[in-house]
């Protein structure tokens, strides 16, 4: 079959690989129908995670057409139309027990490289390098997923492969940074971040309760598309000073939650993103931090900031000083994907959210590197570039 | 030209550096290095397992299931009633390594390794996890080696602490999720020749780690 393979930092190419087979009872293997790229990805292609290796095939959120069931598999069946949870979740253990998946005991079959450089392992990720667990990835013909009664959800009917598939991830990770701010009704949220995963957050946001929510970016094509999709109020940090129309906009008092949707490549202006990336480029700092630098000094005492893009290593200048002065709630983590995805289909069903806007360069498999390409360097209105393995 | 005195000067500077980092580099090997006991290496580790004590013992009691969980890592036979003989399978197929299990009491298990490369004997015992969180396997580990053989152990991913981690993981997968997952045979673009390579890097990245 063929397959979006990683080549080496910054190369990638289309090559031909085995077919996955089904290995354990609980397998499901699925037929691709849909791929899409995300910012994660970029930390790997770029080698700011080391844990790739040549002829990793990349991937991981997509949905599909189930082709082949394990023994073991009781609740799906061959031919169901399902997204997939990028997290691997065994639903056996205490975390998957407690809908804490992505911290799953069981998932990751090479757990030392995380347990060193975290001090324990959390949950196998598909195609997201050998640091979580090895698997290969989604922009390929077909995939092996395991525990498929745990992380793969039929799909409602007359919704399209190119809206459902954001359900996998960019629906749940964006769902969860809204879930972490505990809104009650009525709060003023601000978004790092105009991408697929912050648009998302911003939707989750509003459906949670909250009264204004405000995406901060500097392409002014995602910050339109926000502004037009979802009835956001935006800032282009480029052009303005993000603290002080920040503190303009809420009559001093800040955001009573901040949610970061940017990870560890996160971009700026100014000598101290100059500094970062300086630092970052010769791999004195694995992450750059300015998005969060800026959503803690941002937010208002007592608030919440909530982390969803991406850090893998070590920081500096981190605003602990900030954060602990200011009394705030940081919460973070990459999301369960398996506790929201089935409520998150519910919701596209009946047309709550609408994420099929994000797919603005549907593409073949083999145009995969360009589709990357697109994405990353965010040409021609890029929002995200989803791949069809199977025409 | 550089001058006597600031030749000894740097040499000074030099050696008191190498110092305080070989200092600091025994310390901090002195601080990961197993308890010693009359020539013996102690090491004791522990796993939780999301599951009662009752349901941990039974999985060890249901004959077919631990035979299907440890097909392809060891065989159990019965010598009699409460001694176990256990056969480890080496990765080539043949056999690793032979125990004796004997059942101590409810909870309470003893091994010793009759054939093997390193001898050691070790104590398992299921207690139960605080908030109901399951029940804990706390083992000790008992095994005679030197410093330099438990070196190059560690650096060949065969070292007696290394293997009970990686047996302690297994058992908490196999009870929690009926299996121990791996991606050695997921698809990918990688010559034999690199697939290889890449093993070796899944067996150290798979090999040991905190249990």
């Amino acid at each position: 079959m063929r397959a979006l393979c990683w080549e080496g930092v910054g190369k990638l190419a289309v090559r031909d690989v085995p077919e996955p087979r089904v290995r354990a009872a609980d397998d499901i293997i699925v037929r691709v129908r849909a791929s899409s790229v995300c910012g994660s990805d970029l930390h790997l292609i770029n080698g700011y995670l080391p844990a790739m290796r040549e002829g990793d095939v990349l991937g991981h959120e997509f949905m599909g057409e189930v082709v082949e069931t394990g023994p073991g598999v009781r609740r799906l069946r061959v031919g169901d139309r399902v997204v997939v949870g990028s997290v691997v979740a065994c639903g056996g253990c205490w975390y998957c027990r407690t809908e804490q998946y992505s911290l799953c005991d069981n998932s990751n079959p090479q757990p030392v490289f995380t347990e060193k450089l975290w001090g324990h392992s959390p949950a196998g990720i598909l195609g997201y390098s050998h640091a979580a667990g090895g698997y290969s990835g989604s922009h390929a013909e077909y995939v092996r997923v395991p525990f498929g009664d745990v992380g793969a959800f039929p799909v409602p009917d007359g919704v399209a492969d190119d809206a459902v598939v954001f359900a996998s991830d960019a629906m749940p990770t964006g769902w969860m940074a809204a879930d972490f701010c505990g809104l009650e009704g009525g709060e003023v949220v601000a978004v790092w971040g105009a991408g697929g995963v912050g648009q998302m957050a911003a939707r989750s946001a509003q459906i949670l309760g909250a009264e204004r929510v405000i995406v901060i970016d500097r392409l002014p094509e995602r910050l339109a598309t926000a502004a037009a999709r979802l009835g956001v109020e935006t800032i282009d940090y480029s052009r303005t000073d993000v603290l002080e129309a920040l503190r303009e906009m809420t009559a001093g008092r800040g955001p009573d939650a901040c949610i970061e949707a940017v990870g560890m490549e996160s971009h700026d202006v100014g000598p101290s993103y100059a500094y970062d990336r300086a630092k970052q480029a010769a791999r004195l700092q694995t992450d750059r931090l300015t998005s969060v630098r800026q959503a803690i000094m941002a937010c208002r005492k007592g608030g919440t900031v909530s982390i969803v893009g991406v850090y893998a290593g070590l920081v500096d200048k981190f605003p602990l000083g900030a954060a602990m002065n200011k009394a705030l709630v940081l919460r973070m983590g990459q999301m369960h994907a398996q506790r929201y995805i089935p409520m998150l289909l519910d919701r596209i069903a009946v047309g709550e959210i609408d994420p099929g806007y994000l797919a603005t360069h549907p593409l073949p498999l083999e145009e995969g590197v360009r589709g990357y390409e697109l994405f990353e360097k965010k040409r021609d209105g890029c929002l995200r570039s989803v791949l069809h393995p199977a025409g | 030209m550089v001058s006597k005195a600031t030749r000894w000067v740097l040499l000074g500077v030099g050696a008191a550096a190498a110092t305080g980092v070989g200092r600091t580099v025994a310390r901090r090997r002195r601080r990961h290095q197993p308890e010693r006991q009359d020539g013996w290496y102690v090491v004791r580790r522990g796993v939780t397992v999301d599951r009662p004590r009752d349901a941990v013992i039974g999985f060890w009691t249901d004959r077919e299931r631990l035979d299907r969980a440890l097909a392809e890592w060891a065989t159990l036979e019965r010598i009699d009633g409460d001694r176990w003989r256990c056969e480890g399978v080496a990765p080539d197929g043949g056999a690793g390594w032979r125990a004796e299990i004997t059942v101590e009491g409810p909870g309470v298990l003893r091994w010793r390794v009759t054939e093997g490369a390193v001898p050691q004997e070790g104590r398992l015992e299921l207690t139960d996890a605080p908030q109901g969180r399951g029940t804990e396997l706390r083992a000790e580990l008992r095994y005679r080696s030197g410093p330099v053989r438990r070196v190059f152990g560690l650096t060949a991913g065969d070292e007696p602490d290394l293997a009970l981690r990686d047996a302690l993981r297994r058992v908490k997968s196999l009870i929690e999720c009926g299996q121990v997952i791996e991606t050695r045979h997921d698809p990918s673009a990688r010559s034999p020749r690199q697939e290889r390579a890449t093993d070796k890097i899944r067996d150290k990245l798979t090999t040991g780690g905190r249990a």
